[in-house]
């Protein structure tokens, strides 16, 4: 019996050993006084791999960079996990909102004195819009943004060519976009538009891009310190043409499945999608069956366009913070510059950086893509894609609870000023 | 259907036949003290028990107490929580939008599910119960699904209502009856996620089955012999004496529709319990507050509270469950 009780004890201490073993660091100095920076992406695997071979070009006797294997599905939970063990890698990839809502908790280390002045990886050296919008209330930057999204209207040239409609190209407006859903609709189509930006619970901010460009109020003043919603008379206009082309078919309603978007676009099933640049790198390796263009948001009078950007960050303990930063300065100058010309996904917010992804699109032949993004990226007015506070699920069951509803024409539009009053009670409540 | 507590009667305790030198404890009683063996066995018992009661501790009993504290606080992950009483039970009843849709969606759920899964298996269990040829392999393709990997089912099925070119829709075109927008509707949604939960009956089929062939032949025989058709054979002696597993499974359907979380997060079209909050069970609605999308704040806190609501609604289902089960449940216990 003693030999069970024994062999009991040795079994549990191995466990023990071994979930300790589990829960490891991630970083730090190496006893030959080299210092390891650590990575972690939301990428896929071939997005990985070719970051992995862009950054063996990266040489510095002391810093080994190793990226931390993360599966690009349930991103969100592995950084949760990681932010509450405090064991976040000393880079990670966060959105804008992370990013403003790690660095006001003091979760994240402020770069703002590293990227003043004007060096070669000062905040000049990347797209302007970007940096103000990274930068907290209190003017710390918790994160260098890395590559920024542009919102357009993918299409179906042939689909529009079958209709009689002429292809969308900047300047057109909204109300020859829901036309032309009309159209496409009676011509067979199920939808004539698919646009989850406007039905899903950013439609409230993608909307606004409609206002705006009439001269009217976005929906919000402002996305990372909001003082106030607000539903003026253009913004109600807006929307009463959407509820109007959804109700006619002509616009896919709330609630249909994205999911599956790109493949049914490029298959011919959807024939104008309001989506992101991102399609393109796609686009590229799948090669659709179909001639399809990229042409920037419509507008009212003037343009208007969203505002996304993604970015690096770093947790306030990391160890080595000057490793860190060399390898984060050659992740958005060099690395991007790697891998972009084999997958355009994005255009890099380093200025530096972005001949490599609009060479590659060039030569693909993607240059509706390349003018729609370069257009998006030199529209003056913007509005951010949405609220990037921490109370923002709070607001997004609010529009969840009335947006829906008002799309699908079970509530009415007077229902806008009722979200806008209850979701500044809670900006009120979280001030 | 009353109880029938009269076919045999038991008496009280049977005598136990103790081993000789080792139970009886005697006039001083604790007998262990004087066998070093069988302290032996004793603390090799609680040995093999400590994993056990260590994992259980761990796992349930901390989490359980820590999750009533954080109930009464805000707690985001990033900072310390923070005390506030009962304010996340008042937002929750008051003020929160999704939380009455989200009582609402579970208890569509269950209305839907449990009587159909009840209903589907004890159809197909009665209808395997026969002696047939192949009835082997019609038990295995009923209990299939069952042994499937979930999540690929469910993803499966997900392509299956794709309103655009789904195999649903498909089918229905084929016999021009009219297509559904099925995940993609405020009122189909539910209903689609309920025929996905079925698609797994096998589970509650296979404990009929069993519960089936628990019941005499002679009880058939007898009854037959009276002259009893098929079907007051079914309600007056199967239902009766298959009634005790027929509690058993309201009890573990009841306890898998409130938990539903699989279906909705997988086949909801933003993941997130929708379209709007129609498929929004207690559950998701737990799982977005805790772990919402990336570039939101996790609410522990809240969720915490909700996970209290949801786990005493499950406490009071079942205990009405058991304590109203005695009026319909056949029993051959005397009290």
């Amino acid at each position: 019996m003693k030999r069970w009780i024994r062999c009991a004890g040795v079994l549990l201490s191995a466990g023990g050993l071994l979930a300790t073993a589990a829960c490891g660091g991630s970083s730090g100095k190496q006893s030959d006084g080299k210092v390891t920076v650590t990575l972690m992406t939301w990428e896929s695997a071939a997005t990985n791999k070719a970051i992995d071979q862009a950054l063996t070009g990266f040489h510095d006797p002391n810093i080994t960079v190793k990226r931390v294997d993360t599966p690009n599905g349930n991103y969100s939970d592995k950084l949760a996990a990681l932010t509450q063990a405090k064991k976040l890698p000393d880079l990670f990839w966060c959105g804008n909102d992370t990013e403003q809502q790690y660095t006001s908790q003091g979760l994240l280390t402020d770069w703002a004195s590293r990227l003043s002045g004007s060096s070669d990886f000062g905040a000049s050296s990347f797209v302007s819009s970007t940096m103000k919008n990274w930068k907290t209330a209190d003017g710390k930057i918790g994160g260098v943004p890395s590559l920024l999204n542009t919102y357009g209207i993918w299409y179906d040239i042939d689909a529009f060519k079958a209709a009689g409609i002429t292809v969308p190209a900047a300047g057109w407006t909204w109300d020859q976009m829901f036309d032309a859903a009309a159209k496409l609709h009676a011509k067979g189509a199920k939808y004539g538009l698919v646009a989850d930006a406007l039905t899903s619970t950013d439609g409230p901010f993608s909307l606004s891009t409609y206002a705006l460009s009439a001269g009217g109020k976005p929906f919000a003043d402002n996305v990372h310190q909001p003082t106030r919603t607000t539903i003026d008379a253009t913004y109600t206009e807006g929307v009463s043409k959407v509820v109007a082309g959804i109700k006619s078919g002509a616009i896919a309603p709330p609630g249909y499945d994205i999911s599956n978007q790109q493949g049914l676009f490029a298959a011919g099933q959807i024939p104008m999608l309001w989506s992101g640049q991102w399609f393109a790198a796609g686009f590229l390796t799948d090669k659709p069956k179909i001639k399809y263009g990229f042409a920037p948001l419509p507008q009212v009078t003037k343009p208007a366009t969203l505002y996304d950007a993604v970015g690096i960050c770093t947790p306030s303990y990391t160890q080595n913070a000057d490793a860190t930063f060399k390898v984060l300065k050659y992740l958005d100058s060099t690395v991007w510059t790697k891998v972009l010309p084999d997958s355009p996904v994005a255009a890099p917010a380093y200025l530096s950086a972005q001949n490599a992804y609009f060479g590659a699109l060039d030569k693909a032949g993607q240059t509706t893509v390349a003018a729609t993004v370069k257009a998006g990226l030199n529209t003056p007015t913007t509005i951010g894609v949405r609220f990037t506070t921490q109370w923002a699920s709070q607001s997004n069951d609010l529009i969840t609870a009335y947006w829906p509803d008002i799309l699908n024409g079970k509530k009415p539009l007077s229902d806008l000023q009722t979200m806008t009053d209850k979701i500044n009670d809670v900006i009120k409540n979280n001030s | 259907m009353t109880a029938a507590p009269h076919q045999e009667t038991r008496t009280a305790v049977p005598p136990v036949d103790r081993p000789p030198g080792r139970g009886s404890p005697g006039r001083l009683g604790l007998p262990w003290r004087r066998s070093p063996k069988r302290s032996s066995d004793t603390l090799a018992a609680y040995v093999f028990l400590a994993p056990a009661l260590i994992g259980f501790t761990a796992f349930v009993v901390y989490p359980l107490f820590r999750s009533a504290y954080f109930a009464l606080t805000t707690y985001n992950g990033l900072t310390d929580p923070k005390f506030v009483g009962l304010d996340n039970f008042h937002r929750m009843f008051t003020t929160d939008p999704s939380f009455w849709p989200s009582v609402r969606a579970t208890l569509l759920l269950v209305v839907l599910y449990v009587p159909l899964s009840l209903a589907i298996g004890l159809a197909l269990a009665v209808f395997c119960n026969q002696r047939m040829r192949g009835v082997g392999l019609l038990r295995t393709l009923c209990y299939l699904p069952v042994v499937l990997p979930v999540v690929a089912t469910i993803t499966l099925w997900k392509f299956v209502f794709n309103p655009q070119v789904g195999l649903a829709n498909q089918v229905l075109k084929w016999f021009h009856l009219p297509t559904s927008e099925w995940l993609s509707g405020d009122d189909s949604a539910m209903p689609s996620i309920v025929i996905v939960m079925l698609w797994s009956v096998g589970s509650t089929m296979i404990i009929f089955l069993a519960a089936l062939q628990a019941v005499p032949t002679e009880l058939y025989e007898a009854a037959r012999l009276d002259g009893a058709g098929p079907r007051t054979v079914f309600f007056r002696i199967t239902l009766p004496l298959i009634s005790p597993i027929m509690i058993l499974q309201v009890v573990l359907q009841m306890v898998t529709a409130l938990q539903a979380f699989n279906q909705p997060k997988i086949l909801s079209p933003d993941n997130q319990g929708g379209p709007g909050f129609s498929t929004r069970t207690l559950m998701l609605s737990i799982y977005d507050n805790g772990f919402p999308k990336l570039g939101q704040v996790s609410q522990f806190g809240y969720a915490s509270a909700q996970v209290w609501v949801l786990f005493l609604v499950i406490v009071v289902v079942i205990a009405a469950t058991a304590r109203f089960s005695s009026i319909w449940t056949y029993s051959d216990h005397v009290s």
